[in-house]
């Protein structure tokens, strides 16, 4: 560890190269995992704010939501087997607000309050983002195929749905509104399970697990399979970075690794120098890096859907470390090989 | 008693098809606390017999004993921990560490040797030792900033730092002018006498055969000649 440090102290420019270049791809890193995350609740944190559990969808509907239908008789008996399980609809449509301008929603409405938010007939609860832009407690709203008009009567936080505000309204007005007497879907959370441990099957659905389910709405697996595709990509070429910069940096070093291991020093002591060295860089790299995307979070206009949790920034920089440690071992192999009397044979260093 | 003996040994190159053989059975043996220099024509195969006695190289055939442990069965590992403790090694360059001072060097070597030594006791044996090469004043200097002359004393101060109990040096004087030379090779006898260090070393340097006890002659990867001085 000391003669790592000595080492990197007398040779700064090289190390501060590598440092920085790996500070500039981690913090790559980290803004589109930010940006992937934001996109991601942006789109549908209406079902990510679910606990985890299933989801059933007719299985005629084909994976998608708004073919699916569930009967009353059918949600009749899906209850009597599972009675924590909710049943709602999601309709994408919009509304005129009271100063006559359109807005997109996504109409939600369901049969139980657990996970939901409870709305009164003939008042509707908004998105907190609709808030921001002007729409205020006690608003009408109205749209030009309905006969009756909304009250607007508050507003949650991150209720988001196929990048659109969430709109709850109660379910009788939703089947009066969009003209239909079925629910869509059916939930239920693993921690209300009864009587079986996993998750219960019914006849005529198709059951899909949370991610699965996220995975059914089109723009929800393009965008976050692109955007973890440049993730993953930027942390291979992270443990590449590191592989070739030791590999170029061991090569200028291949003398003296000969000449310290024919006075007897340990080639495991030679390669924990090298960790050392990465792991001093990385760590270095990793802390400037987490504190500029989290100020990043917090300085990110409004309208920029960025969301880096501690987790995220926890797991990527594990992997990060592990990463480069790989890339410098394999790297590494090289000093195993030296042999001392190469060194001696090619005079002055 | 012999310390360090070498039987029959033989070492042969292979140049692609065609095999050379560069040390023709060779018999040596290196009594405690003398000084036996290596003498011969460039290509006599002084160097590749110096770095098979030190472990550096292996022997194609032949025996290499010290202090009664056989050396070419050896694992690498068991020859590393006896380069590192009971070995000493001055190359014909000083081959320092660039990044360790002058005093970093010797504590890298009592570290390799895991010199028994207190951290105490350690840092008095770097002063005395440096001291005896006149490098104290420079103990905080890098190799870059020495002279040939300064780094090849303080390689030999590393190569004694942990009283090794043979001391291989090839041609540890070729680097130096005559009067640094004298100087270095003066310090080598005195260490010497002073630790009862036995020393094997490469020269071309007949002024320098005036410090040892004996002197072996190469040709052709044979000994043609031994003579005490
Ligand atoms: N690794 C090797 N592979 C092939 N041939 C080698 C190798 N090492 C040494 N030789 C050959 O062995 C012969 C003896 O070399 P060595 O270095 O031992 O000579 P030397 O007596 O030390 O010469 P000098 O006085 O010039 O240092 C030379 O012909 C050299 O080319
Ligand atoms: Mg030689």
């Amino acid at each position: 560890m000391k003669m790592a440090w000595k080492e990197m102290k007398k040779n700064k420019l090289r190390y501060t190269i590598l440092g920085l270049i790996v500070f500039l791809i981690s913090l790559l890193t980290f803004i589109i995992s930010g940006l992937a995350n934001g996109l991601s609740q942006d789109n549908a944190s209406l079902i990510k704010n679910l606990p985890d559990g299933t989801f059933y969808l007719e299985e005629e509907a084909d994976e998608t939501y708004s073919f699916s239908s569930l009967s009353d008789q059918q949600q009749q008996e899906i209850a009597e087997e599972q009675p924590a399980t909710a049943f709602f609809s999601i309709q994408m449509g919009n509304f005129i607000d009271s100063s006559d301008k359109q807005r997109s929603v996504a109409y939600v409405s369901a049969s139980d309050s657990t996970y939901f938010q409870e709305v009164h007939s003939g008042e509707v609860i908004l998105d907190a983002s609709l808030e921001e832009e002007g729409i205020a407690v006690g608003d009408e709203i109205t749209n030009e195929q309905w006969d009756q008009s909304l009250t607007v009567a508050g507003f949650v936080d991150q209720e988001k749905y196929s990048h659109s505000p969430a709109a709850f309204i109660n379910p009788n007005d939703f089947q009066a509104l969009f003209h239909t007497d079925t629910m869509q879907i059916a939930f239920i959370a693993d921690s209300a399970i009864k009587n079986t441990d996993d998750a219960p099957v019914f006849k005529g659905l198709q059951a899909f697990s949370n991610n699965e389910f996220l995975n059914t709405i089109p723009s929800y697996s393009a965008e976050q399979m692109s955007l973890n595709m440049i993730v993953i990509f930027l942390l291979v070429i992270s443990g590449m970075l590191f592989a070739i910069f030791f590999y170029m940096i061991n090569v200028q070093k291949l003398g003296i690794y000969g000449i310290l291991k024919a006075i007897g020093v340990k080639t495991g002591k030679l390669f924990q120098m090298m960790w050392a060295q990465m792991f001093i860089i990385s760590v270095v790299s990793l802390i400037l890096s987490i504190s500029i995307s989290q100020a990043f979070q917090l300085l990110a206009p409004n309208g920029m859907p960025f969301h880096l949790t501690w987790e995220t920034t926890g797991l990527l920089s594990l992997v990060f470390v592990i990463i480069g440690f790989i890339g410098a071992t394999l790297s590494g192999i090289q000093i195993k090989r030296v042999e001392p009397i190469q060194a001696i044979q090619q005079g002055e260093m | 008693m012999s310390l360090f003996t070498m039987d029959n040994v033989r070492k042969t190159f292979a140049h692609g098809e065609v095999k050379e053989e560069i040390l023709k059975g060779i018999n040596i043996s290196l009594s405690q606390g003398k000084i036996t220099a290596l003498t011969g024509a460039s290509g006599s195969g002084k160097s590749t017999l110096l770095t098979i006695a030190a472990g550096l190289q292996t022997a194609s055939d032949g025996q290499i004993s010290f202090e009664q442990q056989e050396l070419t069965s050896m694992r690498s590992e068991e020859l590393r921990q006896i380069r590192a403790k009971d070995f000493g090694f001055i190359f014909q360059f000083a081959h320092l560490v660039p990044f360790l001072t002058v005093q970093e060097q010797l504590d890298l070597m009592l570290d390799t040797a895991e010199s028994p030594l207190s951290k105490q006791t350690q840092k008095k044996e770097i002063k005395q030792v440096l001291e005896l090469v006149g490098m104290w004043k420079r103990k905080d200097a890098y190799p870059a900033s020495l002279s040939g002359g300064e780094k090849q004393r303080v390689a030999v101060a590393r190569a004694i730092i942990h009283s090794p109990k043979v001391l291989f040096a090839d041609e540890p004087t070729a680097s130096l002018d005559s009067k640094r030379s004298q100087e270095v090779m003066k310090l080598i006898q005195n260490l010497s006498k002073e630790r009862h260090i036995t020393v094997l070393m490469v020269t071309h340097d007949m002024d320098m055969l005036d410090f040892v006890d004996e002197v072996i002659e190469m040709r052709d990867g044979k000994i043609v000649d031994k003579k005490n001085t």
